[in-house]
């Protein structure tokens, strides 16, 4: 009886030990291996924040920040380098004011050195936040999503 | 003539210089910093929106709350819920203001600047006024920010009263923030 006792015991502290671990070392989402919710153009995607960013947020966003997983498709309009050192590319087009905001990352950087203005690619990463426009102060804030890689 | 030339030369150069378009960055660098004796939380965001307006001293800075990365992804997702910064309702966070002491800084000049910089910060959906400062850099046309102060969570309506978050989390939390500048051309 005594020994059925400890054993259920012991179970309990391990489990709880266990769970403990778990949300300690819980890893960050990878997001290339995520099953992307939508394929979606990004001037699309820029005019569905435009015209009702209450909805785009609700449909786009997550509560815990693991918001949706897009392909995006688009015409690459420029390419630069975040202060982290992480390339950056805008898909726009010329006639458009805002574009979709591409971060790659440290590992995911060489796959944009073949890359060029006026390229049409696809593009897979994690939706952060909007679009919106400032006519105040001429402010465009394009679409950004980071975590990127190019989809063959 | 020659020296009509070289007039004509030097008040181009000079009219090109006194210009000042917008400066701007679509890649700043904000750190959030908490500090309790339980544990030091650190969180960093490269995808911060910055412009400076010279001509009417229009400063204004955009934050998309998701893009903070923490090293804890449980804690990622603590920051990122209901309970904290709830981020699905308020994903940016944004700061409108002016600089007050706009004579004092010549961004056609290299040197050092501090700028007053009076305006409204909303984070959390909640606006409250502020007055910090901004350290301005010029070097060869480029211009960089530097900023840091400390922000009160219960002034944003962020307000844990019990449990680990009481005693994790610190009330005041530090911001810093990086920015190299490039002028915008439209």
């Amino acid at each position: 009886m005594k020994s059925k006792i400890f054993k259920i015991i012991a179970v309990v502290i391990i489990v709880t030990l266990g769970y403990f671990a778990y949300m300690w070392f819980m890893p960050h989402r990878n997001i290339q291996n995520t099953k992307a919710f939508a394929t979606i153009d990004a001037t699309k995607l820029v005019n569905e924040f435009l015209s009702d960013k209450e909805k785009a947020n609700n449909l786009y966003l997550d509560s815990e920040g693991e918001s949706k997983v897009l392909v995006v498709n688009g015409i690459v309009a420029n390419i630069s380098k975040d202060q982290l050192g992480q390339k950056v590319i805008l898909l726009k087009k010329a006639s458009e004011k805002m574009g979709v905001s591409c971060t790659f990352t440290l590992d995911s950087n060489s796959q944009v050195d073949n890359l060029e203005v006026g390229n049409q690619i696809k593009i897979k990463g994690v939706i952060r936040s909007g679009a919106e426009y400032d006519e105040d102060l001429d402010l465009t804030e394009n679409v950004i999503i980071e975590k990127c890689a190019v989809v063959n | 003539m020659k020296n009509l030339f070289l007039t004509l030369f030097l008040a181009v150069i000079s009219i090109t210089a006194f210009s000042q378009n917008d400066q701007s960055t679509t890649s700043g660098h904000i750190k959030i910093f908490s500090s309790t004796p339980a544990e030091d939380i650190e969180a960093n965001n490269y995808k911060v929106i910055s412009i400076i307006k010279p001509a009417t001293g229009d400063v204004v800075f955009s934050v998309p709350m998701q893009s903070f990365e923490f090293e804890k992804a449980l804690m990622q997702k603590h920051y990122n819920s209901k309970k904290f910064l709830d981020t699905k309702q308020f994903p940016k966070s944004k700061f409108k203001g002016t600089i007050t002491n706009l004579s004092d800084i010549d961004f056609t000049k290299d040197g050092t600047y501090e700028a007053e910089v009076n305006g409204s910060l909303t984070i959390h959906g909640v606006s409250k006024d502020v007055s910090e400062k901004l350290a301005l850099t010029v070097k060869n046309g480029n211009v960089t920010g530097v900023t840091e102060f400390d922000i009160v969570l219960a002034d944003y309506g962020v307000i844990f009263k019990s449990g680990k978050p009481s005693t994790n989390i610190s009330k005041t939390i530090k911001i810093t923030a990086n920015l190299n500048y490039t002028e915008k051309t439209n």
